[in-house]
């Protein structure tokens, strides 16, 4: 978790109003990312998309979503993928620290350290880390956020095979663009950039012209959700030393009354008094 | 007659209860032994949406819970004083002990890589309540390992380490209590990151203190559960008087669940609550039935002086803490387009490791001075008296123990 300032980190700015559906980012993503192509088959899922979801063979996919406007059918997009939060909730409760939040921007996945839990994927709000349930000793895929093509001054691989709706560029820049943009064109848009505040802010950053949920958004707090489970877990050293030294103590007294109470039996055992040794127990 | 023919022997003496049990047994292990052959994918009915199932609903954040009762009857018996109850001790740790070593086996098969679980302890992340429960119960299982090594010493006459033990058991007890008031409420803190998934019934801030709460009624009622039937198909005396003081403490713990189940749902969370009927109703019988009703039967005197309602009573409050922790692990996450249920591998493991814990309770019990240490017989004052050493060495030369401290049950 970084509580670092993430305005300088890389985002992606999707402006799906100027998406035409081509699919060019998802498979620009399976090249660079070498992943298997996964059987699909006609109108399965919600929509037209393919595959039907994310999995550990697609880090990133177009969902199509068809609606009425002025009576005639028509399609709208919306590109799925690693939202690469500023503070990322997977990396948050990975017991072993699997993720990392990079100060370029990408929230990568160190394969080595994981130990498998899923918990990972239990915490993302917006269920992106998949799993490799066909293997024997699976692992958890996702985006990379091509971290390294970033680290070599590239830019990410669907970015770059996008003719013009993923930008790429600092947070703050991006952020600024599609602030502009909703000015520029306020009936074109939806007046939201989703991803400034969502799940405490990420460095994905949508601009739609249709509601997010109709898209298929998830609803998310605006709250960082690391701060969910340390309000509680940020007790934990004070808990455990109150409970250890107030049962100690309360051990202490109880014991002590016990000895005393012994010791003045024995004090009259010996004047002859109470002989007998049950008692004293 | 050789070892393998003795042990031949052995087991069929046994009841066929216990055959039937090492059966299931056996049927779970094949049955674990598959998961690792086939996948995780391929046996059990886990997918991307539902990545935890069964296996962490029941062996882990079910059984941990169900095991509470060596450290509050500890902590009761030993911080608070109540020593007339320290019968009642040993076979709650013997309980604990199994079902913490079943968790953590639980826990291993569900890893995707379990040759890695050490790595919790090389990568420290203490933002996660996942490391904080798995160092917990790797720290506790210690513990009550050492607590399980008394009766074990004791069957085999090993004087010094009884010796050492006895030292160290004050420290022990308080730490269990530390360690399980940290990993039962962790396991709360588990759900707290599963916010707008978990259902707003169940979903609350002070999700940890309730968990560690209701393991504490759990642990409480088990005691008397197994104790009961220890009396009835073990052969051991009726505690009833023993269970009768335990019962007493029965209404002010749930009482106190009660009224923060009440106040958290009221007052710290949102809306909308009973739109989803089967949560809805799921959420009216666990607190109805296994929580609110026992309040009220542990509350009559009648029903805690009968042996039968008492046990009844006992029984619905693990009742409802077992559907409680299904109700947030499970159900409560659960999309009503794509529903969960456990695969057969799963299941069978599952019965298996129950099968186990039982299994393995009998034969303990069957072996080892678990039930034949009653108050009348154990020196209180040694554990912090240095100078009550002198006659333990003196034992320690003629092999017998000062009077009072009667190990004779076990031989
Ligand atoms: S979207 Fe999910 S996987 Fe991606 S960084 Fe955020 S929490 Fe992690
Ligand atoms: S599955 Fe791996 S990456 Fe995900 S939380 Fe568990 S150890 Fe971390």
């Amino acid at each position: 978790m970084s509580k670092a300032d993430t305005s300088k980190n890389n985002a992606f700015l999707i402006d799906m109003t100027k998406c035409t559906g081509c699919r060019g980012c998802q498979v620009a993503c399976k090249q660079w990312n070498q992943l298997e192509a996964e059987e699909t088959e006609f109108f399965s899922g919600e929509g037209y998309q393919n595959p039907p979801a994310m999995s550990e063979y697609t880090f990133t996919r177009i969902k199509f979503r068809d609606y009425q406007k002025n009576g005639q059918n028509e399609f709208a997009f919306y590109k799925e993928m690693c939202m690469h939060c500023n503070e990322p909730a997977c990396a948050s409760v990975c017991p072993v620290g699997a993720f990392e939040k990079t100060a370029e921007g990408p929230v990568i996945y160190k394969a080595e350290r994981c130990i498998g839990c899923r918990f990972c994927m239990i915490a993302c709000p917006f269920g992106v880390p998949k799993y490799e349930w066909s293997k024997g000793l699976p692992l958890v895929k996702k985006c990379t956020g091509c971290y390294s093509r970033i680290k070599e001054g590239l830019q990410p691989a669907c970015a770059t095979a996008c003719a013009m709706a993923i930008g790429y560029g600092p947070r703050d820049e991006m952020i600024k663009l599609a602030e502009q943009r909703l000015a520029r064109y306020p009936d074109r848009y939806i007046n939201k950039v989703y991803g400034k505040e969502e799940a405490g802010g990420t460095s994905v950053i949508y601009l739609t012209s249709l509601p997010f949920d109709e898209l298929g958004f998830k609803a998310v707090t605006l709250r960082p959700l690391p701060g969910y489970t340390w309000q509680a877990l940020r007790l934990v050293p004070g808990v455990f030393l109150s409970v250890g030294g107030g049962l100690s103590a309360f051990s202490w007294i109880t014991h002590r009354r016990d000895r005393l109470k012994n010791e003045k039996q024995a004090e009259l055992a010996e004047q002859g008094s109470v002989p007998s040794k049950e008692e004293q127990e | 007659m050789t070892a393998a023919r003795r042990i031949t022997n052995e087991v069929k003496s046994f009841h066929p209860f216990i055959k039937l049990l090492m059966l299931l047994v056996g049927v779970g292990v094949v049955a674990s032994l598959l998961r690792f052959v086939y996948g995780l994918g391929a046996t059990t009915n886990l997918n991307d949406t539902y990545p935890w199932g069964l296996w962490i609903s029941f062996d882990v954040v079910t059984a941990v819970p169900l095991a509470a009762g060596a450290f509050t009857l500890g902590a009761i018996v030993h911080c608070f004083g109540i020593k007339k109850l320290e019968p009642l001790v040993r076979p709650a740790i013997v309980t604990g002990f199994l079902g913490y070593s079943l968790v953590s086996i639980g826990l291993l098969l569900d890893l995707g890589q379990p040759q890695r679980g050490w790595h919790v302890f090389r990568y420290w992340n203490v933002h996660s309540p996942m490391f904080e429960v798995s160092m917990c119960v790797a720290a506790y299982t210690t513990v009550l390992f050492l607590e399980f090594l008394s009766p074990v010493c004791e069957k085999f006459g090993l004087h010094l380490p009884l010796r050492l033990l006895r030292w160290i058991e004050m420290p022990l007890v308080v730490a269990a209590a530390a360690i399980s008031t940290l990993h039962q409420s962790t396991l709360g803190t588990f759900f707290l990151i599963a916010v707008d998934k978990l259902h707003n019934l169940w979903y609350n801030p002070l999700l940890p203190l309730l968990f560690w709460i209701s393991a504490i009624c759990t642990g409480m009622c088990i005691i008397i559960i197994e104790a009961s039937a220890c009396h009835k198909w073990m052969g051991q005396p009726n505690e009833g008087t023993l269970l009768r003081t335990l019962a007493k403490i029965m209404p002010w713990t749930l009482g106190l669940y009660i009224f923060v189940r009440l106040f958290s749902l009221f007052a710290l969370s949102d809306g909308p609550f009973f739109d989803r009927p089967v949560l809805t109703l799921l959420f009216f019988i666990e607190l109805g039935f296994g929580f609110i009703l026992p309040f009220f039967m542990f509350a009559q005197k009648s029903i805690r002086k009968n042996d039968r309602r008492r046990v009844i009573a006992a029984c619905l409050v693990v009742f409802g803490l077992v559907l409680n922790r299904f109700n947030v692990s499970m159900f409560g996450m659960m999309d009503p387009n794509q529903i969960y249920y456990p695969s057969l591998i799963e299941t069978l493991v599952t019965i298996g490791i129950i099968a186990g814990h039982i299994l393995f309770f009998v034969l303990i019990a069957r072996y080892f001075p678990i039930f034949e240490h009653h108050p009348e017989t154990v020196d209180y004052s040694l554990p912090d008296q240095f100078r009550k050493i002198d006659s333990g060495e003196k034992s320690l030369e003629t092999g017998t123990f000062p009077e009072g401290e009667t190990v004779t049950g076990a031989r």
